[in-house]
């Protein structure tokens, strides 16, 4: 038989009659692993098909254990729309930003955004100076800028809307 | 022309309201009512004074004292029967002189009002020395269908845990209907308002709040308001309701109340307001009138916007959180308008509904200057030309609005509309749309009066007109100061003639005096012999909505060697008018070619005619007069005119004008627009639309791929993957407003076979497939709204002969995945809405073209589903 290296031999506390160890390569291990995809056409590629995936799957499950409506009248299954159902306050849900678009904004918050703003530099000395859309751009961020010392004058403001409510004059029994 | 040439104002009365109390007891949410008392304070006019006029609609009145003595009154609403069961003539003229005869049976400005009080005959004899009436009314309201509005969800609660609101609306002078008073814009007093309610309720009024007390037994509070500025009861408001609180961090006399939760879009939206403040004190050099501001944001609002003497009721929906862009300006606009409207139709009100143009206008215009500075000249130029185009359509196509109309009082038939079918003499008789027209030109035309006057003058009239009525606000009653608080147009055209020393009166007889717009046909020749622009400027003033125009029309005309304004005078009858030419057309020379602004640019000449040095020619540039322009000029004269002219009207008028040239070269002047980043972004939006009309004329001899698409493949799209979008990153705001109209406009592109070309329509459904939002600080939700806007703009909507019902098995695969997507985006909505149901909202908007292609009713009944659950309940 083919043989490699030498074999290890037993230890003092192992009798003679067990078999001996096996080769020294048996021993060696090469760990290996898939290649991670690297490739930007293919991670936005399967970004956008777990995404999707994941909605429909969501979506259909939805539908399915609860009311829908359809858009055609021989097979409803077909393109089930999750039923409407009215909410008591539309306005909540319609203006509050969801919790997952609020994690966003704190994450883009913190991190720059700057892989796109090299090319809107790209300044040529020709046409039309666009104070409009300049100006849209500086006024709408930063966000609700409330300014620092409101916290420390706080106190001292001095609003009818913030004075406690008076008691009532107790009135004369008579 | 019987303009009033006195000074003073002459109210209709025979008495004059200097204060009021109004205190209301109970809100009842459940049942939608609410219980009070007035207490007017009268002085006569004249001796014996035995009856007292007063408005109120609705209202129940349970007793009626004069002075602690028991008034018999009479109530009668004529407008609740308009008709009185007039069987013979069933028809709508019918019906408007009715009802214009019952407005003006009720109306204050008459000196007439629903309720008549008799004065007891006790206090008559009194009338010698005139003293004062005490007029103490009691009343209640109930389920009131205007006036008041009631929000009173449905959820387990108490009403402040439900977020259960009330507020005042209304259109002009509508207190009447939620308390009796005297409903008139001209009728002044200082104010007193009480208002009891829950403990947990806050109730916002006009004027300042000076105490808050607890009810006996604690479980309500009553706040009490003082309006010391003499005010018109149509200027009062109220809204009560569990609102969060928030004090202005750069001024802590303005308050701003939203319901439960909103506070951090409150927060965010009103960071900004105290700019607008700014702006305005600075232009009219006049501080903010009223001593505290207070806005509310309520629920279910009939419009946008409404204001009040130092406080405005403004809809939920404007507020918005960071992340939201399209929403932001729109916001900041309403804001403005609000403010503006503090100075001038609050503090400022009118004498007669005649003057109202007044004060619409000078809010509107101080209003536009506010956009100017804010959003730029491009935004602010593209704005008028949007308002001059609204009004001038509206005009031409239902007739003139008049701004200022006469009437010589005695007969009904002294109609200055006929062309309407309602009277212009009440504000209550006016369509709603007519209302609005009348706002949209009153702003233009103080605009009008300023290219005459100047700015510099213009503010200074606002400033005198502003002081005068400080001054008079500040005195007591008796001085009789203040009608200095009203404004007439006899007064404002002096106080303009005054200050400018100019005479403005050829304008006013033109735009306000006088209903309709002009509409110009010109056309021209270049002589070539005597160098020398043949201009022919023809008038149509005989169709409906339009009118003769005499006197200057600017004409600039852009030549080889610069550009040249002329003013040209319309006469009676001169059409032709000859401008000599500056240039002669010796092109050879290279040469750099002077624009308006100064600038010196290199141009393409080959596309000119050889012969003429004319570039292009722009008639009435400024928009100086309220007109529409149908000019002639050949295609590449108007592709110079969109590449070169820098101003974002004219590129817009040559936009809308190439739509008629399907030719490659305009085909490359729009696709060159659209590159050009220095170059307004909405002019860029409007530049996709008729490109793809163009396109789609095009279509048998276009070349290369479908319009926009490597446009859009090289501004948006990955450089190593050209068919994925980049993630979004809609920090450039001129860029996102491109994204998001590109795809919209390419969906409508169409083949020989009229339909969307397959590889639109993969591109789109690609875009909504690789749309990736995390990383962006911006929501998506009107991006996304746009992308489904596309899918349904690809679209044809089938000509079916026999009606024929579709169905899931004879669906083309194309239509299957555009259904797919838009199921998904709904039902994704469902689980997580987005900001104010945008995409949800556009599907609805589109659900006309929808049923169109499936005939399917089953779609429409969708939609009104989701009408009630978006609007609901």
């Amino acid at each position: 038989a083919l043989s490699a290296g030498q074999k290890r031999t037993h230890p003092a506390h192992i009798p003679g009659h067990f078999p001996e160890f096996p080769d020294p390569h048996t021993y060696i291990k090469t760990p290996t692993f898939r290649e991670p995809v690297s490739d930007y056409q293919v991670v936005r590629e399967k970004a956008a098909t777990q995404r999707r995936d994941v909605e429909r799957a969501l979506t259909r499950f939805m539908a399915k254990t609860g009311e829908t409506q359809s858009l055609f009248k021989d097979d409803i299954t077909a393109f089930p729309l999750i039923a409407a159902r009215p909410s008591t306050i539309p306005y909540l849900s319609a203006l509050l930003p969801s919790e997952l678009e609020l994690q966003t904004l704190e994450e883009t918050d913190s991190s720059e955004q700057d892989d796109q703003t090299d090319n809107e530099n790209t300044t040529g000395n020709i046409i039309n100076d666009d104070p409009g859309a300049d100006k849209e751009n500086s006024m709408l961020p930063p966000s609700g800028g409330v300014p620092s010392t409101k916290s420390s004058e706080d106190n001292v403001i001095d609003n009818p809307y913030l004075r406690p409510v008076k008691k009532p004059k107790v009135r004369r029994k008579k | 022309m019987n303009r009033k040439k006195d000074k003073g104002f002459e109210s209709p009365r025979p008495f004059k309201l200097t204060h009021q109390v109004v205190c209301i007891n109970n809100v009842n949410f459940q049942r939608k009512s609410v219980i009070g008392f007035v207490e007017l304070t009268i002085f006569p006019t004249v001796v014996n004074l035995n009856r007292i006029k007063l408005n109120s609609k609705q209202c129940r009145i349970y007793r009626v004292r004069v002075n602690e003595l028991e008034a018999p009154f009479i109530y009668n609403d004529p407008t609740l029967e308009v008709c009185h069961n007039e069987s013979k003539q069933r028809n709508l003229n019918y019906f408007s002189s009715a009802y214009a005869a019952a407005v003006s049976a009720v109306d204050p400005d008459a000196g007439h009002g629903e309720l008549i009080i008799k004065v007891p005959s006790e206090l008559w004899k009194q009338g010698d020395d005139l003293k004062v009436l005490k007029v103490y009314i009691e009343f209640s309201l109930d389920q009131p269908k205007g006036g008041l509005h009631f929000v009173v969800p449905d959820v387990e609660g108490s009403m402040a845990e439900r977020g259960a609101h009330v507020f005042s609306f209304g259109y002009q002078n509508s207190t009447r209907f939620w308390f009796p008073c005297v409903d008139s814009y001209s009728e002044l007093c200082t104010w007193k308002l009480e208002f009891t309610v829950d403990a947990s309720m806050v109730a916002v009024s006009c004027g300042d709040l000076v105490e808050t007390i607890y009810t006996h037994d604690m479980r309500k509070k009553t706040f009490h308001y003082v309006l010391p500025i003499p005010t018109a009861a149509p200027n009062i408001s109220l809204s009560v309701g569990p609102f969060e609180i928030l004090v202005d961090p750069y001024m802590h006399e303005v308050t701003h109340f939203c319901l439960p939760q909103l506070l951090p879009l409150l927060k965010h939206t009103m960071s900004y307001l105290h700019e607008i403040f700014e702006f305005y004190e600075e232009i009219l050099t006049c501080r903010y009138p009223y001593s505290c501001f207070k806005t509310v944001f309520v629920d279910e609002a009939y419009v946008e916007v409404s204001s009040y003497a130092s406080m405005s009721i403004f809809s939920t929906n404007l507020l918005h959180s960071a992340m939201i862009i399209d929403q932001t300006p729109q916001t900041r606009r309403c804001l403005a308008q609000a403010l503006a409207q503090q100075f001038f139709g609050c503090f400022i009100s009118r004498m007669t509904w005649a003057d109202e143009w007044v004060l619409k206008g000078i809010s509107g215009y101080i209003y536009g200057l506010y956009l100017k500075k804010t959003f730029g000249v491009n935004e602010y130029r593209h704005w008028i030309k949007e308002e001059l185009d609204t009004i001038v359509d509206y005009e031409l196509k239902m007739g003139g609005v008049l701004l200022h109309p006469i009437f010589s009082g005695v007969k009904e038939k002294d109609n200055p509309t006929p062309h309407l079918h309602f009277s212009v003499k009440h504000p209550h008789t006016l369509s709603w749309e007519y209302y609005k027209m009348f706002q949209c030109k009153a702003h233009l035309v103080m605009r009008l009066i300023e290219n005459r006057i100047s700015m510099e003058f213009m503010l200074q009239v606002f400033n005198k007109l502003l002081s005068l009525a400080s001054t008079a606000s500040s005195q007591k009653y008796q001085s009789h100061m203040w009608s200095q608080m009203l404004v007439s147009t006899h007064a404002f055209l002096k106080s303009i003639s005054n200050v400018s020393g100019k005479d403005i009166g050829p304008v006013i007889k033109q735009w306000v005096d006088q209903s309709a717009v002009v509409k110009f046909f010109g056309s021209f020749a270049f002589n070539r012999k005597r160098n020398v622009l043949e201009l022919e400027i023809r008038q149509d003033y005989t169709s409906s909505g339009t009118q003769k125009y005499v006197g200057p029309i600017k004409v600039t005309v852009q030549e080889l060697d610069g550009s040249f304004n002329h003013t040209l005078q319309i006469e009676e009858n001169s059409l032709k008018h000859d401008i000599p030419c500056h240039s002669k057309s010796r092109r050879n020379k290279k040469k750099k070619i002077p624009l308006m602004n100064g600038e010196e640019v290199d141009m393409d000449l080959s596309a000119m005619d050889a012969d003429s040095p004319l570039l292009w020619i722009r008639i009435d540039p400024d928009m100086s007069i309220l007109r529409k322009v149908e000019f002639e000029q050949a295609d590449f004269m108007w592709q110079y005119q969109l590449r070169y002219e820098r101003d974002v009207v004219a590129q817009e008028e040559s936009i809308s004008a190439l739509e008629k040239f399907p030719t490659p070269a305009s085909r490359l002047a729009l696709t060159d627009i659209l590159e050009q980043e220095q170059c307004f972004y909405k002019v860029r939006m409007q530049a996709c639309f008729c490109l793809s009309r163009i396109a789609n004329s095009m279509v048998s001899t276009w070349q290369g791929p479908p319009a926009m698409k490597s446009l859009f493949t090289r501004m948006f799209c990955c450089k190593s993957c050209p068919n994925i979008v980049k993630t979004n990153n809609f920090i450039n705001f001129q860029s996102y407003f491109l994204q998001k109209t590109m795809p919209v406009a390419m969906a409508l592109l169409r083949d020989v076979q009229n339909l969307c070309p397959k590889d639109v329509l993969n591109f789109i459904l690609d875009l909504i497939k690789y749309n990736d939002n995390r990383k962006n600080k911006f929501s998506d939700n009107y991006y996304r709204a746009d992308l489904i806007e596309a899918l349904t703009n690809s679209l044809t909507p089938a000509i079916s002969i026999n009606n024929e019902v579709r169905t899931v098995d004879n669906l083309n695969a194309d239509v299957r995945l555009i259904l797919e997507e838009i199921t998904r985006y709904l039902n994704m909505e469902k689980l997580l809405p987005s900001f104010r149901n945008t995409i949800t909202v556009r599907y609805k908007t589109n659900c006309a073209l929808f049923s169109n292609y499936f005939h399917n009713r089953l779609i429409r009944q969708l939609f009104s589903r989701l009408i009630k659950y978006l609007f609901s309940p």
